[in-house]
């Protein structure tokens, strides 16, 4: 029956042909390491934050009026309804972390240098619009948790001068976080960052494809001809077929990951609601704790402690700029980390201000 | 290849149900939960057991409830709940209003909120005449 | 492409050093300004009552009051004594509803203004009854205290209280015909507040507790112990209610960590079987 199914594709499309050039005959460097398989896991966490969202969607109500009380009967009332918004938040939290994870592990690895800047470029701002979606879809539930930390992060851009005031204006849709905010950002969670950040994955994609996979630093001497005079596909003839090896590496990393999904909602179903999670939205009652999520925390923390919040920001934009365009800054050759101390120092250095003030940031 | 074919099945045999877990899931989700009114069994009255200017206290779907028969504007019931905190509202004859007695909060024969804490006016209850007799529900 | 990089940043970062004095400015809005937006409105009462100038048993007043159950939920002074708490000329004047302190047999109408309820119980009771007939009888100030309210407990029932008036003996039979309501409704208070946390929101079962022990609690202010055990049944009916409705949720939190649980457990199966498959050599 099978085989039927089979000939009457190949017939159409010349099935065989695609499966053997796509998948049996694309080869993956021989000293391939399981993170290479982070970024498919991303794509994965993404897939279900959609399928996730798509589910609720159906039941949410975006109106200040509603919307709790749509999150609590989504919670309580609709059948399954607790699975999907929990995979939902939990998952938000675990794509962000995937999604750091698998920068940090391209960095290490010098996997964006030369040919594959656009490729970096692609990626960083993929997770810059990640955390957006975060932020947007924080402010949902109407919670006093997301009142409060929308109405925090969205005063940020008034230390601007000049311009500041209308960016938050434009921001929240008037003087105070209102309906108006529910609304666009509700539009820009469900109808504008969907679209773009498919194409932006759509491109990252293609980009390794056509480039070719880059081997490690580490065991293989990789040598890229400098300067680049021509196009060449990077491939690895004596390397692994893509199936099984890499492919199976790959299932059971998204197992991994569900794995994790589920540890977290089985024993800690309350990781990331804390009490003000529970509580609904109540303009005139500030709780004692305002904070926005945690991957928001260094950032915040920084602005607090940087007497010029205008310098502030302006660090804030220029540290994003740097990291948006981080392989056009270091075109040093030397692709093996292990090999370049300062660039080690540096890294782990600002990796651990980022995590020394993300907990400063709770307390 | 024993030890192959075991795993494989394994396999199988653990995909398929998770994935009818999670299709049992889904199907129950999408096929959504009874809307509350055709839920709640409707009440029958008859029109002349509340007189003009009179009230009658009701259970409907388990809320306690009031209907009124207001001398200018006919019948009408709301929820007894005060949307203060949840306390039961009394009909105030003389001063034709619906005051709750745990923090005076006073509402109209309309059901807005005239005075007091309540953020919200009372619950109002669908209310239909036919022939003799009121259909609350 | 660095040094274009480079001076792109000097470019920016020169002008945020001259505008460093826009920081003491912003510091202040931003870091203390209220997230509302609102400036936290003045209560000229408050200040008054609680400066240097104000005899000092008048100051603790407004500590009693800010610890208290009414300062908690943003019940302040004009809200039972009137006048204009933001205009210093009308804050005590009697055209702005200024009613000052009541005197000692006018002081259940005056927390009556609020408390209906509990006022029309406490004017049939033996209680209310002596108070009217200006013999020694307690007004709400002598249980409840004036400024420094608490949330309401059986335990303002006790005999250095009732036995300035007579013997503790019924206050006692009172507080034994009380006790097993009040201990079941302290149960589900704290049973909610559990729920809460779990994530789940019990709006209607908070709703029904607070509705059934308000009436109960007014319910005592009859001092009638009869009444209060005829009815005992009753508000016993709705608290089992809730109880029945907390111990469901709790049975649903059980079967979501059950079956969340389950879910873990095979996706680590067929992580841990597709890694042996990969590891096993094809044939």
């Amino acid at each position: 029956m099978l085989k039927k199914i089979r000939m009457w594709f190949e017939v159409r499309i010349g099935l065989d042909d695609l499966i053997k050039t796509k998948v049996l005959d694309y080869r993956i460097p021989k000293n391939i390491n399981i993170f290479y398989t982070l970024g498919f896991i991303a794509m994965i966490a993404y897939a279900v934050q959609a399928v996730t969202g798509i589910l609720l969607f159906i039941y949410y109500i975006p109106h200040p009026d509603h919307a709790f009380r749509s999150v609590q009967d989504i919670m309580t009332k609709v059948p399954y309804g607790w699975l999907f918004r929990q995979m939902h938040v939990v998952g938000s939290n675990l794509m962000i972390t995937v999604a750091i994870l698998h920068m940090i592990t391209v960095f290490l690895m010098g996997n964006y240098k030369r040919p594959r800047e656009l490729t970096w470029f692609g990626g960083a701002l993929s997770l810059l619009f990640t955390i957006t979606f975060g932020f947007s879809g924080y402010l949902l539930p109407w919670t006093q948790l997301s009142y409060w930390a929308t109405t925090v992060v969205t005063s940020i851009p008034t230390a601007l001068p000049v311009i500041g005031e209308p960016i938050a204006h434009i921001l929240k849709g008037g003087d105070h976080v209102t309906a108006s905010t529910l609304s666009r950002f509700f539009a820009l969670h469900v109808a504008i960052l969907p679209p773009l950040f498919l194409t932006l994955m759509g491109i990252h994609l293609f980009l390794i494809n056509r480039i070719g996979i880059s081997a490690t630093p580490f065991g293989i001497v990789d040598e890229e001809k400098r300067p680049l005079t021509e196009y060449k596909r990077k491939i690895h003839p004596d390397g692994y077929p893509y199936y099984p090896s890499f492919f199976q590496k790959q299932m059971y990393m998204m197992m991994g990951y569900f794995a994790v999904m589920f540890f977290i909602i089985t024993f800690f179903p309350t990781m990331f609601f804390p009490d003000e999670a529970n509580t609904p939205a109540d303009p005139f009652r500030t709780p004692s704790q305002i904070r926005p999520a945690w991957y928001l925390l260094a950032p915040y923390q920084l602005m607090k402690l940087i007497p010029n919040k205008f310098f502030g920001i302006t660090l804030m934009a220029i540290l994003a700029a740097i990291f948006l365009l981080w392989p056009f800054l270091d075109t040093y050759r030397e692709k093996n980390v292990l090999k370049r101390p300062v660039l080690r120092g540096v890294f782990m250095f600002l990796l651990i201000t980022w995590v020394v003030l993300l907990f400063w940031g709770r307390t | 290849m024993k030890r192959r074919r075991f795993l494989q099945t394994f396999l199988a045999f653990l995909g398929s149900i998770t994935l009818f877990s999670f299709v049992n899931s889904l199907v129950r989700f999408l096929a959504a939960i009874p809307t509350r009114p055709t839920e709640a069994k409707k009440i029958f009255i008859r029109k002349n057991e509340i007189p003009s200017g009179g009230v009658r206290t009701i259970i409907y779907n388990n809320i306690p409830a009031i209907i009124i028969n207001r001398p200018d504007k006919g019948f009408i019931a709301f929820s007894r709940e005060c949307t203060h905190l949840g306390c039961l509202v009394e009909y105030d004859h003389g001063k034709q209003r619906l005051i709750c007695p745990c923090h005076a909060g006073s509402y109209d024969l309309e059901g807005a909120v005239i005075s007091g804490p309540p953020p919200k006016p009372l619950t109002a209850i669908p209310l239909k005449i036919e022939g003799e007799n009121l259909v609350i529900g | 492409m660095r040094y274009f990089f480079l001076s792109l940043m000097m470019i920016v970062v020169l002008p945020s050093i001259g505008v460093t004095g826009y920081r003491e400015n912003f510091e202040q809005e931003f870091l203390t300004k209220t997230w509302s937006g609102e400036q936290v409105e003045e209560n000229l009462c408050i200040s008054c009552h609680s400066s240097d100038k104000m005899k000092p048993e008048f100051r603790s007043i407004t500590d009693a009051w800010q610890a208290s159950w009414h300062g908690q939920n943003n019940i302040s002074c004009e809200h039972c004594h009137g006048g204009d708490p933001k205009d210093a000329k009308t804050s005590m004047s009697p055209q702005r509803g200024f009613v000052g302190t009541p005197r000692y047999q006018e002081v259940p109408d005056f927390c009556g203004k609020c408390h209906i309820g509990i006022l029309s119980n406490f004017i049939e009771s033996g209680h209310g009854k002596a108070l009217r007939a200006a013999r020694k009888a307690p007004n709400c100030v002598t249980c409840h205290g004036s400024h420094g309210i608490r949330k309401a407990s059986i335990d303002i029932i006790n005999e250095q209280l009732c036995s300035r008036c007579h013997s503790y003996e019924r206050a006692k039979i009172m507080k034994q015909a009380l006790f097993l309501t009040e201990k079941k409704i302290g149960q589900l208070e704290t049973g909610l507040e559990e729920l809460r946390r779990e994530g789940i929101y019990p709006e209607a079962d908070e709703k029904s507790l607070f509705s059934t022990q308000a009436e109960f609690r007014a319910l005592f202010h009859t001092v009638d112990v009869d009444l209060v055990k005829d009815r005992t049944e009753e508000f016993t009916a709705k608290l089992d209610l809730i109880d029945r409705n907390i111990r469901a949720t709790y049975r649903e939190l059980r079967f979501r960590k059950n079956f969340s649980a389950f879910l873990m457990l095979a996706f680590t199966g067929m992580g841990i079987v597709i890694f042996l498959l990969s590891q096993s050599k094809e044939d």
